[in-house]
């Protein structure tokens, strides 16, 4: 399965690309790409059968239906608590991925026998020149920025958290046995802590939400010249799915690149404008 | 019999059984169960038996069906559960006739479903870790700085104020309209650089249009501020100190 698609978002150029890899039957993420709401959306199931997909799918989609209802209705109640400090797009973005487990949790729960359902997920949201960050998972974020490469959500996972605690290097999380056992995911519990954040967005950024099947695959200086390389956001999504299985594509991959695309500024620009138009 | 007790604000309207048949809930008079309010959909939700598990749809109302504050689309419903269908709540109870209707103890939650391994996640070590985490890092280090206020100091340059108390999670130096350390004159750049405050409570100061320098070194990538930093950029300069 290889979906691909180009959309354009207000002043964000998008690519997205979802591949099932190299080894797995079956893809268990989903993706959702949403110009109108500026909101980008990643899921990374887990669980036997089909409740890896079932879970990834009803995790991205509840985070849009939640995101237009609120569009339509802005005082949508939120579901779970508010977050002080960040926008109120921020807080229905959280509110979103709160309900997202809730959904996820019930469908885990009515799954005959005790085969297990679960979901990472990353969600973006843009308003204006302030985007939303939220994630609960190992899925990640990522944003090159005027040629620097920063990681901008921390894993929800084992290895993770031994290497903030000083327990293990990066390195020997890098190799360990323990890489895929998560701390935190979608519908484990009734209900689940958000990380939310919020970052600037400037001309020239791009950032990127990937499931794990790109990270554990390419290194971070990989990905970062991927991104420098390629302008255009669909081929630079498409280049990185193909290294990622040429790489082994042990699991399956997703990007979904955003680029602000550089316009030329300040007052040059605007005399030629001026000149263009009067011509 | 599990049976629906309809209610408004502390009243109740009516009280319905579940038995084989199903439940249809609605603004229009041939549901089962009507709800004449403009917020309820004609044909809104209904309910029913599977298996011996009580569930509950929504067919795609406009106003949406919640179980516990949660809106849903189709989920198992519990005694005591309560499912909120515009201003009316429908309460979730058990009549007192068994017949198979499973409570468990008394309504309490089902146990956390057993996690099959290819879903890949230790609930024990999670839990261990969550433990450790309220034990260590909230009381040693969250509890002392809730009490300090981060703050920065303007030492240099032209801004809208002296000092800024550092709320948001985002906090942007410039000249653009969500900026919080607002800088004035022409050439003042949007956005010249932001601080961000990450789950470790910690703030990081990072490059926008401009690189700033703390303590005299530029900053290519996010850097932890300390207190007592001086933040250099764009001709102003900042220090950053936790306010008592």
């Amino acid at each position: 399965m290889d979906r691909a698609e180009t959309l354009v978002a207000t002043e964000m150029e998008v690519g997205a690309r979802s591949d099932t890899g190299c080894v797995r039957e079956n893809n268990e993420d989903s993706y959702r790409v949403a110009p109108e709401l500026n909101l980008f959306v990643l899921s990374d199931g887990m669980g036997g059968l089909d409740a890896g997909e079932v879970a990834s799918r009803l995790a991205v989609d509840t985070i849009l239906e939640h995101c237009r209802a609120a569009e339509a209705n802005p005082s949508l109640p939120l579901s779970g608590e508010h977050v002080e400090g960040v926008s109120s797009a921020s807080n229905r973005l959280a509110s979103a991925i709160r309900l997202a487990n809730a959904v996820v949790y019930r469908a885990a729960q009515q799954a005959t026998g005790d085969r297990g359902m679960g979901a990472t997920v990353v969600a973006v949201r843009l308003a204006d020149a302030r985007m939303s960050v939220a994630h609960v998972g190992d899925s990640r974020v990522y944003r090159l920025r005027a040629g620097e490469f920063e990681q901008l959500t921390q894993d929800h996972s084992f290895v993770a958290d031994q290497v903030r605690k000083g327990k293990m290097t990066e390195e020997e999380a890098g190799s360990s046995a323990m890489q895929n056992v998560l701390v935190r995911a979608l519908g484990i519990d009734p209900t689940v802590e958000v990380d939310v954040s919020e970052e600037l967005v400037l001309e020239g950024d791009t950032v990127l939400l990937c499931s794990d099947g790109l990270s554990r695959e390419l290194s971070d200086d990989q990905i970062a010249s991927v991104l420098r390389e390629y302008d255009d956001a669909q081929r630079a999504a498409s280049r990185l799915v193909d290294l990622a299985k040429q790489a082994g594509g042990g699991d399956n991959v997703t990007v979904i690149v955003l680029r602000h695309a550089t316009k030329p500024t300040g007052a040059f620009a605007r005399i030629g404008k001026w000149f263009k138009n009067s011509a | 019999m599990p049976k629906l007790v309809l209610k408004f604000e502390n009243s109740v309207l009516k009280e319905m059984p579940v038995g084989s048949k199903e439940v249809s809930i609605g603004r229009s008079p041939e549901n089962g169960l009507v709800i004449d309010n403009p917020a309820v959909s004609h044909y809104h939700a209904r309910v029913f038996n599977e298996e011996g598990r009580l569930m509950l749809e929504d067919f795609g109302s406009m106003n949406g069906t919640f179980v516990n504050g949660q809106r849903v689309k189709m989920v198992t419903l519990k005694p005591g559960d309560s499912v909120g269908i515009g201003k009316h709540t429908i309460v979730v109870s058990e009549s007192r006739e068994m017949d198979g209707f499973a409570t468990g103890n008394g309504g309490a939650r089902p146990p956390a479903p057993k996690i099959n391994e290819t879903v890949m996640l230790d609930t024990r070590e999670r839990r261990e870790f969550l433990q450790k985490v309220a034990a260590v890092g909230e009381s040693s280090q969250v509890a002392p700085s809730r009490l300090r206020v981060p703050t920065l100091i303007v030492r240099k340059g032209r801004t809208d104020q002296r000092e800024y108390a550092l709320n948001d999670k985002l906090t942007v130096v410039g000249k653009s309209g969500m900026a919080t350390v607002k800088l004035k004159g022409w050439f003042a750049p949007k956005a010249a650089a932001q601080i961000t405050r990450r789950d470790d409570q910690a703030y990081y100061i990072g490059a926008a249009d401009k690189v700033p320098a703390v303590n005299g070194q530029p900053v290519l990538h996010p850097t932890k501020l300390e207190s007592g930093d001086v933040i250099l950029v764009a001709g102003v300069e900042l220090e950053f100190v936790f306010r008592d």
